[in-house]
């Protein structure tokens, strides 16, 4: 169930509305073209052998035997590998090389040894299980705090530490607030290694042409019409010869951004053999090795709060285990300083951060990017608050929420946030939870001796993402601030036809129903008659795609600009044509007429014939044709200081959500049931209503995984990876999954066009805080604090034990 | 995720079955339903040279009751589905235990293809039909070309995915003792999700008197041992009982003696904590169904 309240005053025809998916037919019917449905004439498959062992030096590889086999063309190991193909591209500033096959020394588990491309994936599967691989283990750093000690083994030979980055930032005068607080409120919290699951793992099919030593590309990563050149780098092809084809993606949640290493593999596969490979990871790969799991922290954190409840300072030091390699480098950390002290007024801010290299599969990017342990951390907080100075939980979030006349905010870090009004999404999502009735169910089951527990978090959703992120603590960045554009060419045909080119991929997500939604809005045509397709890297259509809850505010904008640009075309040639002035001439429902005034008129179809085959020249700035590449930089970014005391504006569209969910804990078997869920979102004007409603139910449905049962989990001496399939790594199912109540409230963006932000993240951003305030308070007789995500069954009955044993 | 390559037999005879038994023992495997078999083939987790496809097999599918009522038993051979089963009016009557821990195994579409004797066959130590056909004091149907030999359940159950089976035999099917006079059963377990393996489960059967006391239990757990776990001290200790409290009692020592293979789901620990839960909710449930026989409350 979904709702939108907006404001009377609404004259757009299709931004607003559930449009039918576009996407959708091609999708349910199985004829989306993902990477599985590229087939090349002599294209051959490629498998991967991968290290059993979480740290090991190679000492030797015989590939005798796997290139004996019938049907196998090319073995390559990390060595051979490395003669065709560079090391993984990085964007931190420190020494750390990664390979898409190691060389010398695996690192994680899972990391690959060997790849074979052979006529089917039974004969390449086949020949792995030939390839003799010898090992020499090392020991393997599992635990991030011992990793931490100098004298640990070290990951990688060129750091001096396994603390592959640390910094203590100070925002506003967080000792002085620490020093007049009434309160300082304690805890800890323990976040653990998710990872984001598509159904498609990621996939590339490779197509080297030695005599034109030119790259053709398939694949579903997200950067091929962003960092192009970065690709072009590891294959070791000039980069106006290699050509990057999207394909439809399986899913993402943000784990498909680079993909470099299936790259790789898969180009250095073909340009060994001069033939088509492809090569897409099996579930297995993606689990063990796809880079895309998310953050792995330990909080110590407090919070200081006048006597009032007014919430003052508050200070974040992480411990955060990013695995073997560091490509992002700290962008997690980037992230979560966008809104570290979510909708509240707080003045100040201590983060100090250390990431720290370990035997694990290096840290990606999963749906919340950072700020999905910051809002864990921050709401625990506010309830421990409310609990330890005796005011109701609701009650100190209305003292401390930043008002709607504060807006545009700036917080300590110096991010933006542009507009807002918490209050009344609280308000609201009470209101629909029906709060009365649940606390009196509440108390009826008590008496029974069940535990029934309502939970509430009050969160923010940064959305519009700038890359800054990734690089934004250090005093000399490897790169400067980026302006993360998009970009959507639109051509209008000599039939009037409208078709939009965008650079951003079909991640999951619904990018061409939005370009037909702002197509027609602008146009006044229905959005069916859009045709979108998808530009390829030869296209120039300079796209970060999705990612970051980013891409319909910056699609928006650049659909917007190119159509806007096309239809001022337009107009100009109808006048001319009509024998009237421009500004007299406005397209209203397809039709180019007279302003107010409707007589004379022409179609679509009669200005697109004109403009391209019967160009009067009359205007001599004017050619023939309708094209308009737009291209639409991130719209409100400000660089850094030098000395990092202000980050600028980087995340400055910043949705808000409050989640109210009802549960029941099981305290002998340590069962949470999800009950009920409530939520009420704003995330601006909303572009439509049923997509919208699908991102925020994935996420929650997300969020209830990280809550209740989503990690990876190693080996405590070996690092073995304990979670490699389905089996042990959870994710939810339509049955843990209780109805969600949806409703919006809509505060416009003053930043974006139509006045819309992100909302890609935000269900699984919220829900997990949310749903541990819902067992706290089921347990609340029983004195249990959550601290600790996912709260398995054992992990229930653990802190019920914990919590009796305290005097 | 591919199989390494193996040979294929699909035979219309169980003699012909037992032939390919005969001839490749362990390298051998019988496929039935496959919901475990296939999934370990495409991990390479077990590569056997020969895969014997018993679903064509002649007359394995039959589900019955034989006997008079002093001593009938229902039998249900090798590629009777899990859903067949769950659904059954037959196994309902004569044997509920049965019909309610199959409706715990996976999902609906995994019963239709996945059978009983496959499970019992797998011996999962984490799984429900095992455990349900050890509390029924179920018996083990083995053929070889050889040879027929009836087994009982708990001598068939020897470890992990162990069982006394040889590698030239298979199970053919398996049987219930149809239990006379008033009993109820329960099958309780704690999973981390729907329709997974459990991380404990309990299954009971009690038989009670005319007073409504216990007049016999037996008790089963699954993923609390490394096999399907009786537990005859708790079933000694039950008889005579008729109150809650008494259960909760007795089976505090329901995890005594057992050795519980951990997991990410589960360490031995708490999988002992809820062998003691689970078993005195499942005594309970059981009780009050085998003297309120329309009891249908769940097992909390």
């Amino acid at each position: 169930m979904s709702t939108v309240e907006r404001p009377a005053a609404e004259t757009r025809r299709w931004v607003g509305q559930s449009v039918a998916r576009k996407e959708d037919p091609k999708l349910l019917t199985g004829r989306a073209g993902f990477i599985g449905d590229v087939v090349l004439p002599g294209m051959l498959h490629g498998a991967v052998l991968r290290s059993p062992h979480a740290h090991a030096r190679i000492v030797s590889i015989d590939t005798s035997e796997a290139e004996a086999l019938p049907g196998v063309v090319v073995v390559l190991t990390g060595a051979t590998a490395a003669e065709l193909v560079d090391p993984m591209p990085a964007f931190c500033a420190e020494p750390v090389e990664q390979r898409a096959i190691a060389v010398d020394r695996v690192r994680f588990p899972g990391e690959a040894v060997a790849a074979v491309a052979a006529t089917d994936r039974y004969i390449a599967e086949d020949a792995c299980a030939r390839i003799r691989v010898e090992y020499e283990v090392l020991p393997a750093l599992v635990d991030p705090v011992a990793a931490m000690d100098p004298s640990a083994t070290r990951v990688h030979e060129t750091l001096d530490s396994n603390v592959v980055f640390h910094r203590t930032l100070d925002w506003g005068d967080v000792d002085a607030d620490l020093a007049r607080a009434h309160t300082i409120v304690r805890s800890s919290a323990r976040w653990h290694r998710m990872g984001a699951h598509p159904i498609e793992t990621a996939g590339a099919v490779a197509s080297w042409d030695p005599f034109s030593q030119s790259m053709t590309m398939w694949s579903n990563s997200n950067f091929i019409n962003f960092l192009p050149w970065a690709f072009a780098g590891i294959l070791r092809v000039s980069t106006n010869r290699l050509r990057m084809i999207p394909c439809t993606v399986g899913g993402s949640f943000g784990s498909k951004h680079l993909i470099t290493k299936v790259v790789s593999i898969t180009g250095a596969l073909s340009k060994a053999c001069g033939r088509p490979v492809q090569y897409l990871e099996d579930r297995a790969d993606n689990v063990a090795a796809n880079d895309n799991v998310g953050c792995d922290r330990i909080y110590d954190a407090e919070l200081a709060l006048a006597e009032d409840g007014e919430m003052l300072g508050l200070v974040l030091r992480i411990i955060d285990d990013y695995g073997a390699y560091f490509q992002f480098a700290h962008g997690q950390h980037g992230n979560a300083v966008a809104q570290p002290v979510g909708p509240y007024r707080i003045g100040s801010l201590r983060y100090d951060v250390s990431c720290v290299l370990t035997n694990k599969v290096q840290q990606g990017f999963f749906r919340g990017a950072g700020a999905d342990p910051g809002n864990f951390i921050l709401e625990r907080l506010v309830d421990k608050a409310a609990l330890e100075m005796g005011i109701d939980r609701v009650e100190l979030r209305r003292r401390n929420f930043i008002r709607p006349d504060q807006f545009p905010y700036k917080i300590p870090t110096g991010n933006i946030y542009d507009s807002g009004d918490y209050e009344a999404v609280l308000d609201r999502a009470l209101e629909i939870a029906g709060l009365d009735r649940w606390r009196a169910e509440q108390e009826r089951l008590r008496a029974e001796g069940r535990y029934l527990g309502i939970g509430l978090a009050s969160c923010q959703e940064r959305s519009g993402y700038n890359a800054s992120e990734w690089w934004s603590f250090y005093d000399e960045p490897p790169l400067p601030a980026t302006s993360t554009p998009e970009s959507c060419k639109i051509d209008v045909d000599a039939m009037g036809g409208v078709r939009a080119t965008i650079g951003c991929p079909l991640w999951g997500n619904s990018p061409e129903t939005v370009v037909g939604q702002v197509v027609a809005e602008e146009f006044g045509i229905d959005p069916s008659a859009v045709s979108v397709v998808y530009a390829d890297s030869t296209i120039g259509a300079i796209s970060a795609g999705p990612g970051g809850s980013r891409v319909t505010i910056m699609l928006s904008g650049a659909t917007r600009g190119a159509a806007r640009t096309v239809k001022d075309k337009m107009i100009r040639v109808a006048a001319s044509a009509m024998e009237m002035d421009p500004e007299d001439v406005e397209c209203v429902d397809g039709v180019f007429r007279a302003k107010g005034a409707p007589g004379t008129s022409m179609t679509m179809a009669e200005v697109g014939m004109k403009a391209h085959l019967f160009h009067d020249g009359t205007d001599e700035a004017e050619s023939s044709g309708l094209v308009a590449v737009y291209t639409y930089d991130h719209p409100y970014f400000t660089p850094p200081s030098a000395d990092r005391s202000d980050l600028g504006a980087f995340y400055p569209m910043v949705s808000h959500a409050c989640h109210i969910p009802i549960v029941e804990v099981d305290p002998e078997t340590g069962e949470v049931t999800l009950r009920a869920y409530y939520v009420v979102n704003d995330c601006g004007t909303v572009m439509n209503p049923a997509l919208v409603e699908g991102q925020v139910v994935g996420g929650i449905v997300q969020g209830i995984g990280a809550a209740l049962m989503e990690e990876y989990s190693y080996g405590a001496t070996d690092g073995a990876l304990e979670t490699p399939t389905f089996r042990e790594y959870l994710l939810p199912s339509m049955h843990e999954v209780p109805e969600i109540v949806l409703e919006h409230l809509e505060t416009p963006s003053p930043f974006t066009t139509y006045g819309v932000k992100g909302v890609g993240e935000g269900g699984r951003l919220v829900a997990p805080t949310a749903i541990a305030s819902a067992v706290d308070d089921a347990l609340r007789p029983l004195g249990v604090w959550v601290d600790e995500l996912p709260m398995t069954p054992e992990r229930v009955v653990g802190m019920i034990a914990d919590a009796q044993r305290r005097p | 995720m591919k199989p390494a390559p193996f040979e294929y037999a699909a035979p219309r005879e169980l003699d012909e079955a037992l032939d390919v038994l005969g001839e490749h023992g362990d390298d051998a495997r019988v496929l039935a339903g496959g919901q475990s078999l296939v999934r370990m083939m495409n991990a390479r987790q077990v590569s056997p040279a020969v895969v014997v496809d018993i679903n064509r097999v002649r007359g394995l599918d039959s589900l019955g009751v034989t006997g008079d009522n002093g001593s009938s038993t229902l039998r249900l051979g090798a590629t009777v589905r899990q859903r067949t089963s769950e659904l059954s009016g037959e196994v309902a009557a004569h044997a509920p235990l049965l019909a309610e821990a199959g409706a715990h195994v996976a999902h609906a579409p995994v019963r239709a293809r996945g059978t009983v004797v496959g499970s019992v066959a797998f011996a999962d130590p984490s799984a429900e039909l095992p455990t349900a056909l050890l509390a029924l004091d179920g018996l083990v149907k083995v053929r070889s070309r050889a040879a027929e030999r009836t087994v009982a359940a708990d001598d068939f159950f020897t470890g992990p995915f162990a069982t006394s089976l040889a590698p030239d035999e298979m199970v053919v099917g398996v049987e219930v003792p149809v239990t006379a006079g008033r009993t109820g059963s329960a099958f309780v377990e704690l999973t981390r999700r729907h329709g997974d393996l459990p991380v404990c489960g309990a299954a009971v059967v009690v038989g009670v008197d005319d007073d409504g006391r216990v007049a016999h239990a037996r008790v089963a757990l699954c993923g609390a041992d490394q096999r399907p776990a009786r537990l005859p001290a708790v079933e000694t200790a039950v008889v005579g009982a008729d109150d809650p409290a008494a259960f909760t009692e007795a089976a505090a020592r329901a995890a005594d003696g057992l050795d519980p293979i951990p997991s990410c789901h589960g360490s031995a620990d708490f999988r002992r904590h809820l062998a003691r839960v689970l078993t005195a909710r499942a005594l309970r449930t059981a009780l009050a169904r085998a003297t309120s026989p329309k009891e249908t409350t769940d097992a909390r």
